[in-house]
């Protein structure tokens, strides 16, 4: 029985992860998820969140963490693959940057408060602002 | 008849746009490679939202998503039109905008979304001076493509525009662009059908467990896939512009070398009659004096 499973993150502009991992965590819209090797064909819709994986780096075992805004998680036989808009590295992340973010995006959420659609979209902006500052240890 | 020394100044200055045209040419020949690379980092989001998409469509029953409702009827169409920043590339531009306004009228009317500063002056010119646009080459593709989607797909969820479809320009070869025209919203259930029967020969994947339902991750699915396909429009337009640009200084430069030729060989001529007449007047002149 294999130990680790190919695991891709991918968003539109660059290729985030592409190796192997013997376990994968991510947050899906009903809560955290870890996928194992052979787990069952799955596809789910992510939350912003923090991601974390148990991945293999040049043969050593290295923990991968990172802030993941919405996207997908797909698991099927050959890999598990996960689908981001953005995702980010503790190194990358400005804390201040973010906490100004994170305030906009709240404003702009008041101020859409009757449109359904612009509503949910500050609060994944919200979430993946949220997301980042957990990951620094601000929150 | 021209002057040797008008010759010779226009030979001049054709040497001169010969140069800009060449180096323009090195110039684009590098940029589609940056432009390749940057198409070839977006395949594995493409194939895997793809996979995602063609699951999807096997599994769900109907969805209630605005994308996937008709669009009110008597709106104008969306049309989403991109086009490069720059000229000197042939007809690169004028073609897509060719594509688009001849879209406007089948349709009656249009509202459009222009991506590139000269999809948007074109537009601007059929007398919509304040229609949404964005340029092609500053700031973050993705963002772009993402404010646009977001744009028309608000418009299309208030009923402003009736569909949204995308005019860009595709690339064929390296040597063929052709604008091409895609109906992105709304997606019907019978787009999904054809879909579902083209794949009667695909594999069986199995049952796949959605967490937490199949049409709930295909409504997340469907803003994702209009954003990403606007992306990819946009860099294949990057693409398809530096090689309309390269074959466009190619054949520039080589029209400059075969108008300096035939110049050339005009100043000779001009220069050589020169010659020929102050002989002849001086010989003539001579006669005339009876110099022996």
């Amino acid at each position: 029985m294999p130990s680790t499973l190919p695991f891709r993150l991918v968003t539109p502009t660059q290729i985030v992860f592409d190796g192997d991992a013997e376990l994968v965590i991510a947050v899906t819209t009903e809560g955290e998820e870890g996928i194992l090797p052979r787990h069952a064909p799955f596809l789910a819709a992510l939350k912003p969140g923090v991601l974390r994986g148990n991945v293999l780096a040049d043969g050593a075992a290295t923990r991968l963490e990172l802030a993941t805004s919405d996207g997908f998680m797909q698991a099927l036989p050959d890999g598990v693959t996960v689908l981001v808009d953005e995702a980010v590295r503790f190194e990358e992340i400005d804390v201040a940057e973010v906490r100004e973010e994170l305030q906009a995006a709240t404003e702009r959420q008041k101020a859409a408060q009757d449109d359904r659609e612009l509503y949910a979209r500050e609060q994944t902006a919200i979430e993946f602002a949220n997301a980042k500052l957990r990951l620094t240890g601000h929150r | 008849m021209p002057s040797v020394r008008d010759l010779r100044d226009r030979i001049r200055s054709l040497k001169n746009t010969q140069q800009i045209t060449k180096a323009m040419k090195q110039v684009a020949a590098a940029k589609i490679r940056r432009a390749e690379a940057a198409q070839k980092r977006a395949r594995p989001y493409a194939d895997a939202l793809a996979q995602m998409l063609h699951d999807l469509i096997g599994a769900v029953s109907s969805v209630d998503h605005p994308f996937m409702q008709p669009g009110k009827s008597g709106a104008p169409a969306g049309i989403v039109l991109v086009s490069a920043d720059k000229g000197l590339a042939g007809a690169f531009n004028s073609n897509v905008i060719h594509a688009a306004e001849a879209l406007a009228r089948r349709q009656g009317g249009a509202r459009y979304y222009t991506i590139g500063l000269k999809a948007r002056n074109a537009v601007r010119r059929m007398g919509m001076p304040d229609h949404a646009t964005w340029a092609l080459g500053s700031g973050e593709k993705i963002d772009t493509a993402r404010a646009a989607a977001r744009r028309a797909s608000d418009d299309f969820r208030h009923g402003e525009i009736s569909e949204i479809v995308l005019v860009s320009q595709q690339l064929i070869t390296m040597m063929s662009q052709r604008p091409q025209t895609r109906k992105l919203i709304p997606i019907l259930a019978s787009d999904f059908e054809s879909a579902r029967d083209g794949e009667a020969g695909g594999r069986p994947r199995g049952a796949i467990e959605f967490a937490p339902s199949p049409e709930f991750v295909l409504s997340r699915l469907l803003p994702k896939y209009l954003e990403f396909t606007i992306y990819s429009a946009m860099l294949e337009t990057d693409a398809a512009f530096f090689a309309a640009q390269l074959v466009a200084m190619t054949n520039a430069t080589d029209n400059a070398s075969k108008l300096i030729d035939e110049l050339t060989i005009a100043m000779n001529n001009a220069r050589q009659a020169a010659i020929t007449k102050e002989l002849l007047e001086i010989v003539a002149g001579a006669e005339a004096l009876g110099v022996e």
